[in-house]
Order: C-alpha cells, then sequence, then structure tokens
C-alpha cells in the first residue's frame, strides 16, 4: 500500500534534489519525494496523509557513537547540573548547586520502599560546575542516615556516598585502598575516587551495573533517541556479543515492531569477552544470518588512549596545558602502539570497518600510521576505518584520513560541556580553539559525523549540531570560530555523514527513492532559524520505516 | 546479598594475596608467570590482561590445579563499565577460593592502577613485579611513544625484575633510577619464590630449585599485644637486606582486630584484618639475603 505524506517541507540531504513538499511510501521504503503531483505519479489513489503538513522532515537523525547503558542511566534519579529530558518525556531540570542535589535526593528517597538495604543510587553529579563546593557524606546524610547512598559522578570516575554507605562496607580510616579521600583525622569524607576506591562500595556500585545493559535499558535508550528525532542508535561497542543469548536478545528487542529505532551494534574487546582478535574476527562470520533491516553489525571498536578532560588522554607535545600536580606528563595507552598494527591487521583482513577511539592526536597518529602499514600490505576498497571522537587530530592528520579513505566522527559536544577547561587547563587556548575541527576536516574531504558518546554527554543531534555549528560553551564564549560549520553541513553530518561511516549510506541517511522511509519530523526549519536556537527545535517525533513514532512528552 | 557461605580452601576471614605483574611487551611476563606457575604448588588464579594468544604453558596449568581468566584492555577512562573490577568479582567468587591471584598487566598498564584493586575486600597486595628486557630498556625509555609509560611501570614496582640479564647488565643503571626498590638479575625469569612470595620454594619446585641457599630466614612470635607504632618503626627500621617481611600483628590500639604488616623491599604497609578466629598473637616472618650480592 502507498502513503504520502506532505509538509512544509522536506529537506531530503539529496544535492541533487535538496528538498521537496511530499512524499510516498511504500512497504516501508521510500517511492517518491517531490512535489504532492509528482509524488502521486506513482499511484493516484495513494491516501494523503497531512499530519506533517506544518512540520519539516528531514532524513531520520542517526547517532553512530553512543552507548546502550545510556538508557540504564534513566532507571535511576539524574542529579546533574543540565537540565535533561527522560525517555518518557520528562524534563529533569538541572540540580545548580548542592542544596538541589540533595532536595532531589529526598525526593527520591520517599519514593523508595521500607526495604533500607535497598541504596539509593543516583548519577550525572557534575560537581566542576559548583565552584569547588563539594559533595560529601555529611550532605548526603541529610538525605538518609539508615539507607545507603551512591551518587555516581558524570565524570564516571568518582563516586560520593554517605555515612550508611560506609559503614555498611567498612570503608573506614583503616582503609588502604588508593582513591578512598580522607579528612584531617583521616577518617573518610564519603568520596571514593577511581574504580579500585568506588569499588569497595560494592552495594551501590553492583546496582548500578545491574542497570546498564537490561532490555529496559535497551528500551529506554531507542525512546530517547527518538524524542530527539533519531532513528538509529549505535552500541559503540560490547564485549558481551559472544555471551549465550546477546545476540538473540539484539534481535527479539530490536526487531520488535515497537522498537522505535534501527540498531548497529559493534562489537567490542574493551570491556571483556575473547581476548584474541582473531576470536573475535571468526566470530564475526556469523553475525550477517542475524542482521535484518533494523538491526545490523560489521563494525569493530578498538580504544587507543583515555580522555582529555580525564587527562588520560596521548596527546602529542606540548602536551598538557596545566595538568594536576603529580601528572606523569601524558596519557595512558589502552593499547600498545607496538601491538596495535597487528589487531588492525586482524579486522581489517577480516572485512570487518575499524573504529578507533582516539582521544589525543597521538593517539590518531597511532592509528594512521598503522593503518598505512596495514593498507599498504592488505590494499581493500572502500573500508571506511573510523577515527572516533578525533578531538585534537591535525591539519595533516585530516589530509592522511582523506588519503586513505577513512571517516573521522569528532565529539561536537565536547565543545560546550568541556570547552572552557580545554581552553583554560587542559590543552591551552590554541589548541582548545582548534579541538573538535570539523570545518578542518570537511576542508580536507573527510567523510564526517558528530556524536554525544551518550551517556557521557546527552543524547540529542540537534544539540550536538548546535555544538558544531556555534561552538559555543558552557559559560557562553565562542571556542574556535573559525572551526565552525553551516547548518547544512552539520545536518549532513547528523545523517548522510553518520550513514556513510556505518556502511548504511545506500539505505538511509537521505530522502531518496528507494532508500528507508526514517525521517526526523521537526515544527522548524533548521535550516532557516537562527543558529543559535537550532538545539530549541522541536521535535515531534520521527517516521521509522513508513511509520510514525511520536516522542513523548 | 542472597550469597551463602561457601568451603574455601582458604580459612574464612583470610585474605588472598595479590601479585601484579607488569612490563612492556616482550620484557618476559609471561615467562614470568610460567614460571611462577612452574615453581608452586599454591593453587593460583591467573588473570591475564592483554591481547592476542594466552601463551600460558596449559600443562602447568593444569598441574596447579590453577584457573585463568584474561581480560583485554579494560577501559580506565569515561567507562561505566570497569572490566577490572568485574575480573576481581569472578575471582572473589572462585569455589574453591585460591591460594594467591597473579595478574599479569598488559604491556602498557600502569600496575599501580591494577594494584590499588588489591586492597578491597577479600584481598592483599602482597608485590607489584615489574619485569624489564635487560637489552632493550634503556632505548625503551626514551621512546617517544611509550618512554613516560614504561617510566610509570618502573615507578611502581616493589621488585623490578631485570630479565636477560645474561645479555646486557642494568643493575646499576637501574639502581641509579630506583634506589629504594628491590632489584634483581635474571635470566628466562627464574627468580627465587623466597623473593617473589616472601616465602621458601613449595616441595614441588625444591627439587630444581638451586638458588635457595641465598636467603635466610626468622621468625618471630609474641603473646602480648604491642603498640600499632611500634610494630611500623619496627618494620620501617629493618635493613635493606631483608627483601620480605610478613606477618599477623595482635595490637594494643585494636587488639579485637588481626593488624595485618607486609614488608616489600622498603615498601610497608600495614592494615586492620578481620577479627581473630581464635587464639591473639603476633607472628612474623622475615627473609633476608645472606649477603649484599
Amino acid at each position: 500500500m502507498t502513503r504520502v505524506f506532505t509538509a512544509r517541507r522536506i529537506i531530503t540531504m539529496n544535492p541533487a534534489l535538496p528538498s521537496g513538499e511530499a512524499v510516498a511510501i511504500r512497504d516501508g521504503r521510500i517511492l517518491a519525494v517531490g512535489t504532492l503531483e509528482e509524488v502521486q505519479g506513482w499511484d493516484p489513489e495513494a491516501p494523503v496523509d497531512e499530519t506533517f503538513a506544518d512540520k519539516v522532515l528531514t532524513p531520520g537523525f542517526i547517532e553512530a557513537h553512543s552507548h546502550v547503558m545510556a538508557g540504564g542511566m534513566w532507571t535511576m534519579p539524574y542529579v546533574g547540573f543540565f537540565d535533561r529530558r527522560d525517555p518518557k518525556g520528562k524534563v529533569w531540570p538541572g540540580c545548580q548547586s548542592l542544596e538541589t542535589v540533595i532536595e532531589r535526593l529526598i525526593e527520591a528517597e520517599a519514593e523508595m520502599g521500607d526495604d533500607l538495604t535497598d541504596p539509593l543510587v543516583a548519577w550525572g553529579l557534575d560537581p566542576i560546575y559548583f565552584d569547588d563546593e563539594r559533595l560529601l557524606a555529611p550532605h548526603l546524610d541529610r538525605v538518609s542516615e539508615s539507607r545507603p547512598i551512591l551518587i555516581f559522578h558524570a565524570s564516571g570516575h568518582l563516586a560520593t556516598v554517605n555515612s550508611a554507605m560506609l559503614a555498611r562496607h567498612e570503608i573506614d580510616a583503616d582503609a588502604t585502598t588508593p582513591g578512598v579521600d580522607k579528612d584531617g583525622d583521616g577518617n573518610p569524607t564519603g568520596e571514593l575516587q577511581e574504580p579500585p576506591a568506588m569499588r569497595l562500595a560494592r552495594s551501590g556500585m553492583a546496582k548500578l551495573g545491574s542497570r546498564l545493559g537490561t532490555e529496559e535499558a535497551m528500551w529506554n535508550y531507542a525512546a530517547e533517541s527518538r524524542n530527539a528525532g533519531h532513528t538509529l542508535v549505535t552500541d559503540l561497542g560490547t564485549s558481551q556479543l559472544t555471551e549465550p543469548d546477546q545476540l538473540e536478545r539484539w534481535s527479539r528487542v530490536v526487531n520488535d515492531p515497537e522498537y522505535p529505532c534501527r540498531a548497529v551494534v559493534a562489537m567490542s574487546s574493551a570491556f571483556g569477552g575473547p581476548s584474541d582478535p582473531a576470536v573475535w574476527a571468526e566470530f564475526s562470520k556469523e553475525l550477517p544470518d542475524h542482521e535484518t533491516d533494523k538491526l545490523r553489525f560489521g563494525i569493530v571498536k578498538l580504544m587507543l588512549d583515555g580522555s582529555i578532560q580525564g587527562f588520560t588522554a596521548r596527546v602529542s607535545a606540548p602536551h598538557y596545558y596545566r595538568p594536576p600536580e603529580g601528572h606523569p606528563g601524558n596519557g595512558l595507552w589502552l593499547i600498545a602502539p607496538d601491538q596495535f598494527a597487528s589487531i588492525l591487521e586482524t579486522y581489517h583482513r577480516a572485512g570487518l570497518t575499524v573504529h578507533v577511539h582516539c582521544n589525543g592526536d597521538e593517539a590518531t597518529e597511532v592509528f594512521l600510521d598503522a593503518m598505512e602499514e596495514v593498507l599498504t600490505a592488505y590494499p581493500r576498497p572502500d573500508h571506511r576505518h573510523t577515527v572516533q571522537h578525533c578531538q585534537l587530530a591535525k591539519p595533516h592528520q585530516y589530509r592522511r584520513m582523506a588519503a586513505m579513505g577513512m571517516c573521522a566522527n569528532i565529539f561536537a559536544n565536547h565543545i560546550f560541556y568541556w570547552g572552557d577547561q580545554h581552553r583554560d587547563l587542559t590543552m591551552g587556548p590554541e589548541r582548545a580553539a582548534g579541538m573538535d575541527a570539523c570545518a578542518t576536516a570537511l576542508r580536507a574531504g573527510v567523510p564526517t559525523s558528530i556524536h554525544s558518546d551518550a551517556p557521557v554527554t546527552p543524547m540529542g543531534h540537534l544539540h550536538t549540531a548546535w555544538c558544531a555549528v556555534n561552538r559555543v560553551t558552557a559559560s557562553g564564549e565562542v571556542l574556535g570560530p573559525d572551526e565552525r560549520i553551516s547548518v547544512e553541513e552539520a545536518l549532513a553530518a547528523i545523517t548522510i555523514g553518520a550513514a556513510f561511516q556505518l556502511k548504511l549510506d545506500h539505505d538511509i541517511g537521505s530522502i531518496e527513492a528507494g532508500k528507508l522511509a526514517d525521517f526526523a519530523v521537526l515544527e522548524e526549519d533548521p535550516l532557516t532559524v537562527d543558529p543559535m536556537t537550532l538545539k530549541d527545535i522541536g521535535v515531534w517525533g520521527t517516521i521509522l520505516g513508513g511509520v510514525p513514532f511520536p516522542a513523548a512528552s | 546479598m542472597g550469597h551463602h557461605p561457601r568451603r574455601r580452601s582458604l580459612p574464612r576471614g583470610q585474605l588472598i594475596p595479590v601479585t601484579v605483574i607488569g612490563g612492556y611487551l616482550g620484557a618476559g611476563k609471561t615467562t614470568l608467570l610460567n614460571h611462577i606457575l612452574a615453581s608452586t604448588s599454591e593453587r593460583i588464579a591467573v588473570l591475564v590482561n592483554d591481547f592476542g594468544e594466552i601463551n600460558i604453558d596449559a600443562a602447568l596449568i593444569e598441574s596447579a590445579t590453577s584457573s585463568t581468566m584474561t581480560l583485554t584492555n579494560g577501559c580506565i577512562c569515561c567507562s561505566l563499565v570497569d572490566g577490572l573490577s568485574a575480573a576481581f568479582d569472578a575471582m572473589l567468587e572462585l569455589d574453591p577460593a585460591p591460594d594467591r591471584i597473579v595478574i599479569e598487566a598488559s604491556g602498557v598498564a600502569d600496575p599501580a592502577g591494577v594494584s590499588a584493586f588489591a586492597h578491597g575486600p577479600g584481598l592483599q597486595l602482597d608485590a607489584t613485579v615489574v619485569v624489564v628486557d635487560s637489552e632493550t630498556i634503556q632505548a625503551t625509555i626514551d621512546d617517544a611513544y611509550v618512554g613516560d609509560t614504561v617510566s610509570s611501570q618502573l615507578a611502581a614496582a616493589d621488585i623490578i625484575v631485570a630479565n636477560k640479564a645474561d645479555l646486557a647488565d642494568v643493575q646499576l643503571w637501574l639502581t641509579g633510577r630506583y634506589p629504594t626498590t628491590l632489584i634483581t638479575p635474571a635470566t628466562n625469569a627464574v627468580v627465587a619464590p623466597e623473593l617473589l612470595f616472601g616465602h621458601a620454594p613449595t616441595p614441588r619446585a625444591a627439587a630444581s630449585h638451586e638458588a635457595a641457599d641465598i636467603f635466610e630466614s626468622w621468625q618471630i612470635t609474641r603473646d602480648r599485644p604491642l603498640p600499632r607504632a611500634v610494630i611500623e618503626r619496627y618494620l620501617h627500621s629493618l635493613p635493606d637486606r631483608v627483601v620480605r617481611a610478613k606477618g599477623i600483628v595482635w595490637s594494643s590500639d585494636r587488639p579485637d582486630r588481626q593488624l595485618i604488616v607486609h614488608r616489600v623491599g622498603r615498601r610497608v604497609t600495614v592494615r586492620v584484618g578481620p577479627p581473630w578466629p581464635g587464639e591473639e598473637s603476633t607472628s612474623l616472618a622475615l627473609i633476608g639475603l645472606l649477603s649484599t650480592p
């Protein structure tokens, strides 16, 4: 059956026909886009649906780098600094002081059951915005003196617990684990720094961990994506894919007609699973049997370094600007540079697309050098291997990426969330201005996308596009105005650009005859609004395979 | 949280010693691991944190009734899922419990980051052992990509094994850089168990062990409580030739709990342990070199 949707404007992201006013859909795919008269040429009897007559359609947004655990976080209270909308559409106002954090927790504790052994776990705290005022056990003791509480910070490197949690796990003055913060008298303050210390609060960390990979997390993840106009989620990547039932579970959930997104699930050895790349490469051969229009594989994710804000990314000279006292001078390798080429070779020869986490430019250099070595020995057309995050890549590195047929997925959200810190602490003004260099990438001809890395930063491609277009930091300054890109370029990055690096651009990413009918339904035209309001455009929801999925409100 | 008490080979409340092996690619970490498995009859749980095939001698694993787990590069930056933490959970679940956990860190891991986990519940950090390739270490430490990594590894060591000592002698160079660290030369990563574990070789390995006569050991026991400060001072004041000291102390500050003390090289750890299972008493074991090598 054919169905026609009309719209105020259809932005196709197909340069050969950039705009239309109607789209005809048959069997979940696009039959035609153009004027109403043109698309009716295929089937003059087709019903015309005018629900979206005053809306703007774009290709469905594609987030090519985020994590399913983002959906799991929403099963627990949010205490972050910025307003955030949960999968059900409820807006959680940002907690902009420690007092509001405590109030939020008191409310959440009141809603919990009588079982006081069940810990209260909340997430998203980012005291970097609180002028050095720290959340400590005495604050949380005001919430409850008997129920253990754990607050998981946005950085992922810190947790704050209350006295009940300290007592429950016997974390006291005698604790010798590095990272158990202590006051002048030698007693724990409640702040647990880094995983070895965080791990001591076992009941809290166990509750957190148990929420991240559930089916509820998968549904939440897609719901939050749909609310933001996304029609495809990635999990970049999972180490559990080889475990029994994992493939079956992804298939069952994603192929459910009610599931509002397509999914690309990347395999990764970064968090467990087999250690030998050859085992993963062999395993990947069975993945195509599980692929459907909604669920795809074919990507492997590797990690070379840490994060810039954690001073653990590998950064070339002159290294970090104002690192904390005792910092060793550079970041951490997660894979030895000498070992990397052979790992890359294994996956490259298996025909997989390799996406490599490279925050620092030294990590990018190691990836590029290994890529050149492997490609010289084993040429392979159209591999689309991708530098992920790519935050400090330099112009010459983008030129090398272009020359080798590689892609860049740039962490544009960093400009807003940590741009001020990068300018003042990690990189200094010059290199901070050149971070997340979307304009340089495009000038060099590198196929580019941009991402949120949710849950590291909130998911929402209009916001991510806004970051790349405006480069405004949390304090309101413009960081590196010459790396700003146009709204049109940003829209391409979050649609056809992302589809390209997932090797799905034949099927999604633009509105063209024959492609899957995946659209974002917007209240305003992103190409005509003031670019500073791009992030504020209302999202009605999405159309996935021709089926409308309204956002939760 | 719903776990039933299980039979353990260690008495309840006893902490499992953890040995962390670090060092750059090719230094001989796996060789040392295989040597450890060959030279003890302890039940050892092995965690290997690396890419690629794991080259542990399967026969040793079997005969030592040990178990192996592997972990690739557990993310240490912005990840909520901490692979290492999960691996420790799994090791603590092993039934029967192992006598010792040995972790071979990846070639680029900071051993201090790994050993930090060994202060956790049920665990006791025994020693951080960093292996270097004597032939290449002086070049590696200047390498633009990994020099700082290797430098951090060495700084985290309680014991540095200067491996491949038959090919090059870097003992002096290492002593100059790390004057307070215990440094031992080795060939094929053969290191005396007295150094590695703080006790004499177990029967299974004794037959092939020739170097034991360079060590002597002492036992100290007392059946009256001692102030914690006194015992700490004593441990810090031991001469350098005492390479290992460990034991359980009855302290007058916390008489209800065992005070677990430990010295490797010059690092002293004092920790409040579990309650006394039976009679309180202080018992210390010291191992020292017979003469300065």
